[in-house]
Formats: structure tokens, C-alpha cells, sequence
């Protein structure tokens, strides 16, 4: 499938899926899938902050902890930090050690194999509310027309946030903003506790939620709420194929 | 600000951003301050020997978390809540404080904190003045309104107008009306799947918080939040301001591991969350150190022998 089919039919598909009653962490993943289809990048993710809070880590195409060991360093530092503060896209940024802006984030980046990062940033109404990031782990660059349709996936992102709210005043987005990030410490807790009942990985963990989701026709959140309420037991869920 | 001290070091290492430029500057004996510098504000507090302390963009501040960690970054609207808080335990405010500050933070009229209990009933825990413990009080009297209604509905429950017509609460309303109060905002106090209560904010007159007090409520609410994990575990009230600043936010690892102490000691995943904190001050460990080792499973509770077991 060429670049321009894969494109429209991820927007179709996120269409679809932003109807009443989405959850966002759901979309936000299948959003960060369809990037490192698109854009042929190795790994995508998104972290989202309330203004004066911390980023936080949300979705990623990839849950293993290579991947995820890289958001917990941004929250402190690396291109999502800078792109978050200024609002300004990273793009192509060869990762190299060491390394005077990210001395953290760079080494370990590079131990996992990734050859470098980009950043876009989550904008609505002059306010960047959080970054998408993405991983290359061959040599090459992105080219303008990845850039295009990264931050086009960005945006998309950016307006999932608001759920089926239309208005974008500030309050409303500072309060999706604020749910958004209580669900992923939702499915964070349910990951916890699929892996000590099922002794399986977080990645794993995680792919049994989203598989019950999808067979069940259900809410991510909600099936993580259930799962760490007691409703719901671990053994229920399904193993992914 | 701080007024951290290090015993020891007598410079740093500063790295000022964005420009990337880094230079080695003094720090005062007597406050543990950088005192002047270019590019920098005076006011970077140095907690840690061995780490240097970065300053970013003028609106962002940088202290040191543990030594093992890089820098913890906080930005100055929580760094200025972390400092009122402290200014308040100084003056010896106890229960109050989190209230106190969440009103002086935000500049509304009165705040107040209600507990949730077993996710049904509500106790008071602090109000910033009388106008607001009378408003709880009435809430919990009459089984119903803003903070119970936050709690339930998990989200943020606004009116900019008791008066007005069509109001809820209909046993609340006209009370809390007569006590002065005109327009509230209730947030719930969450971490995850967990609701402790809720913070709520009241004003004497109608109308709808501002962009910016918005964003102050959710994020006084997440300290609220953080707070109340950290008084489960031990922590003395005064020095809660220090505890919360000295400890990151709560990264994803530290919710993961909660999950598994949850299934592994049989208990809620608020215990567990208390319990991963508690042993986390036992071993004097960041909190996300020891669910980096929970996580590994180089580290689990015992529940048979009530235990945290190194493997």
C-alpha cells in the first residue's frame, strides 16, 4: 500500500473512532500505530502536560520498556521537554554522545538502538499542550513530506484531547487535559496488576486490555477500571494471537 | 525558595539553556545559593552534591532530586505552591495548610478539602476559613452537592451561580446561598482509579474561574493528591512541602508497581500505593527506585509473612 493509501485510511479510521464515547488513550495509541506506519519510523509516542504539571507519558506504538524507559527520562529532559517549552518542532535530530542538551536522555536513546528523534509539537489556540515523539532507528532522515504528516497526526492528536466537547476554551481543555492523564495512571495501575496475576510483561499486560477491548467492544479506561476495581478478573482477558 | 544547603560543595556547575552554555559558578557557603551568574536567576537551589542543577527557560526551575537521579524538574507554578506550602508549616498551620494554599494560590474566597470514605461517604478534612467549614459540613448534613457529586462523577463539577434557576442540589443549594457562598468549583482529588475526595473552591460572588485559576485547580489537586499519599505514609505534616519537592511525580512505573503489591499482598491499590511509599522512606529511596526493582521483580511483598522480600 503506497504512503498516500495507508494515510487516508489512517484518517478514516481515527474519523471513525472519534465519535460520542472515544477513549482518548485508545486513540492516542492506535494514533502513535499508524505513525510508525506512515512515517516509517521505528517508534512513536505521546506526553501530554497541564500547565505548571509535569509531562506526562500517554500512548505509545511500542510498550515495551525499551521504549517506555525513554518517556520516564522526559520528564525531566529530552526533545519532548523542549519541544513542549517552545513549542517548536525537532526534526531530525542525529542522536550523538555525548550529548550537552540531553545528557540523559541521549546514551540511553542510543542504547536502544534508536538513530534519531523528532518531536512535533500538540498545539490549539496558541498553547502546545503536549509533543508527539518519534524514533528512527535506521540512518536517514525524514523527509519535509513526513514532517507534513507528522504534524498533521499531531494535530489530530491535539483534537482528540477534547473529546466530543466543541468549544475550545481554555477551562474545558485543562479538564479533558487532566482526564486524559488520570486514565493512562488508570491502565498503568491495570498493567501492574495483569502482570503480577497473569507473570506476563507490561507490554503484554497491555496487549491483553486492548485485545478484550477490541472483542468485547468496550472502553479501554473502563475495562481498566474494572480490572483494578476487582470487577473484572485478570484471567478473563483474553491472550492476544 | 528552598534554602537547601550542602555541606561540602562549593560550586557548580551550571548549564544554561537554551543556548547550551556551561560554566562553573560559586555557590554561597551560608544559603547554598548560586548567587550571581549570568543567564541564570538567583534563585536555583542546590539539593543534592553530585548532580548539577540546570536552568531552563525563565519561567521553568530546576532543583536536584535524589543523588541517584537526574534533575528533577518543576516548573515555577509548583515550585511557588511548594514554597507557600512551606511558608504556611513554618507558621505552624498543621491540617490547614493545603487549604490555606490552595485559596492563596488560586485567590478564590474559600477552599475546602472533604475525604472520601469507602467511596460513599464524605468526612471533612480542612477548610480555609469558616464560610467553607460550614459549606462541607452542609454537604455531608444533607448527603449531597459539589464535592460528593466531584467524587461520584469523577470530573470537575462548576456553578457560576447558586442563584441562578435550575440549580442542583436542591437541599444543598439554598443553604450553602445563605452562608455566603455564590459560585463553587469542585475538583476531584484522583490518582488513577483511586478517589480520595475532593477540593473545592468557593466564591461570594457569580461568574466562572479564570483560564489560569482553572489550571491552578487541577494542579492543586494533583498536590492535594500526592499529599494525602504521603501523610498515609508517615510523613509529619510540616514537613510535607519538603517531602513532595524532594520526590518526582509520580512516574508510570511507580502506578505499575502499586498494581502488582496490590495482587501480591491481597490489598487495595491505595494500600499498595501507601505501602510502596512507606517502604520506599524505610529503605531512604526514591519511591520510583523501588518500583523500578517491584517491576524487575527483584523486589515483592510477602503476604504471608507481611514482608518485603529482596530476591
Amino acid at each position: 500500500m503506497n504512503r498516500e493509501s495507508l494515510l487516508v485510511d489512517t484518517l478514516v479510521e481515527l474519523a471513525d473512532n472519534l465519535v460520542d464515547n472515544y477513549d482518548v488513550i485508545d486513540v492516542l495509541t492506535l494514533l502513535s500505530d499508524r505513525c510508525v506506519e506512515t512515517i516509517d519510523v521505528a517508534a512513536a509516542g505521546v506526553m501530554l502536560g497541564l500547565p505548571g504539571g509535569a509531562l506526562q507519558f500517554v500512548a505509545s506504538s511500542n510498550e515495551s520498556m525499551r521504549v517506555l524507559e525513554l518517556f520516564q527520562i522526559q520528564a525531566n529532559e529530552g526533545p519532548c521537554v523542549d519541544c513542549y517549552a517552545d513549542g517548536v518542532a525537532i526534526i531530525n535530530h542525529e542522536l550523538v554522545d555525548p550529548d550537552e542538551r540531553w545528557p540523559l536522555f541521549t546514551p540511553r536513546a542510543i542504547a536502544q538502538g534508536f538513530h534519531s528523534v523528532h518531536c512535533l509539537p500538540m498545539r490549539l489556540r496558541g498553547r502546545t499542550i503536549g509533543a508527539l515523539n518519534l524514533f528512527r532507528d535506521d540512518v536517514g532522515l525524514l523527509t519535509p513530506s513526513d514532517v507534513v504528516v507528522a504534524q498533521g497526526l499531531a494535530d489530530v492528536a491535539t483534537i482528540a484531547i477534547l473529546q466530543h466537547e466543541s468549544t475550545t476554551s481554555a477551562r474545558l481543555l485543562n479538564t479533558q487535559l487532566s482526564f486524559a492523564l488520570n486514565s493512562r495512571i488508570i491502565i498503568e495501575q491495570a498493567k501492574g496488576m495483569i502482570s503480577q496475576s497473569a507473570t506476563c510483561t507490561m507490554d503484554d499486560a497491555f496487549a491483553r486490555l486492548r485485545t478484550y477491548v477490541r472483542n468485547h467492544n468496550l472502553r479501554l479506561t473502563d475495562v481498566a477500571t474494572d480490572v483494578v476495581g476487582g470487577s473484572l478478573r485478570v484471567g478473563t482477558l483474553d491472550r492476544p494471537k | 525558595m528552598g534554602g537547601y544547603r550542602c555541606p561540602g560543595v562549593n560550586e557548580v556547575q551550571v548549564r544554561a539553556k537554551p543556548s547550551g552554555l556551561s560554566f562553573v559558578t560559586p555557590i554561597d557557603g551560608r544559603t547554598g545559593r548560586i548567587s550571581q551568574t549570568r543567564r541564570t536567576r538567583p534563585r536555583l537551589c542546590v539539593l543534592s552534591s553530585s548532580v548539577v542543577v540546570r536552568c531552563t527557560r525563565l519561567d521553568r526551575l530546576a532543583t536536584t532530586g535524589s543523588k541517584l537521579d537526574g534533575p528533577t524538574m518543576f516548573s515555577e507554578r509548583l515550585l511557588a505552591i511548594f514554597a507557600m506550602m512551606a511558608a504556611h508549616e513554618r507558621g505552624g498551620g498543621e491540617r490547614g495548610i493545603l487549604c490555606s494554599v490552595a485559596k492563596e494560590v488560586t485567590g478564590v474566597d474559600a477552599t475546602s478539602i472533604a475525604l472520601s470514605i469507602d467511596d460513599a461517604s464524605l468526612i471533612g478534612y480542612c477548610a480555609s476559613d469558616a464560610m467553607a467549614r460550614s459549606l462541607v459540613d452542609l454537604e455531608i448534613t444533607v448527603g449531597e452537592g459539589p464535592c460528593s457529586q466531584a467524587v461520584l462523577t469523577d470530573s470537575v463539577v462548576t456553578c457560576a451561580d447558586l442563584r441562578a434557576p435550575g440549580v442542583d442540589w436542591m437541599l444543598f443549594t439554598p443553604e450553602a446561598v445563605g452562608l455566603g457562598a455564590r459560585s463553587l468549583v469542585a475538583v476531584p482529588i484522583r490518582i488513577g482509579v483511586i478517589r480520595y475526595g475532593a477540593l473545592c473552591f468557593y466564591n461570594v460572588e457569580p461568574g466562572e474561574l479564570s483560564d489560569e485559576q482553572s489550571a491552578d485547580i487541577l494542579l492543586m489537586a494533583t498536590v492535594v493528591g500526592r499529599g494525602i499519599v504521603a501523610l498515609q505514609a508517615g510523613v509529619e505534616p510540616e514537613t510535607l512541602s519538603e517531602e513532595l519537592q524532594s520526590e518526582a511525580a509520580f512516574d508510570f512505573s511507580v502506578h505499575q508497581a502499586a498494581g502488582m503489591v496490590a495482587v501480591q499482598a491481597s490489598i487495595s491499590i491505595s494500600n499498595a500505593l501507601v505501602s510502596l511509599r512507606m517502604h520506599a522512606f524505610a529503605l531512604s529511596e526514591a519511591i520510583a527506585d523501588v518500583a523500578a526493582r517491584v517491576i524487575a521483580r527483584e523486589l515483592h511483598f510477602d503476604p504471608r509473612i507481611q514482608e518485603w522480600i529482596e530476591t
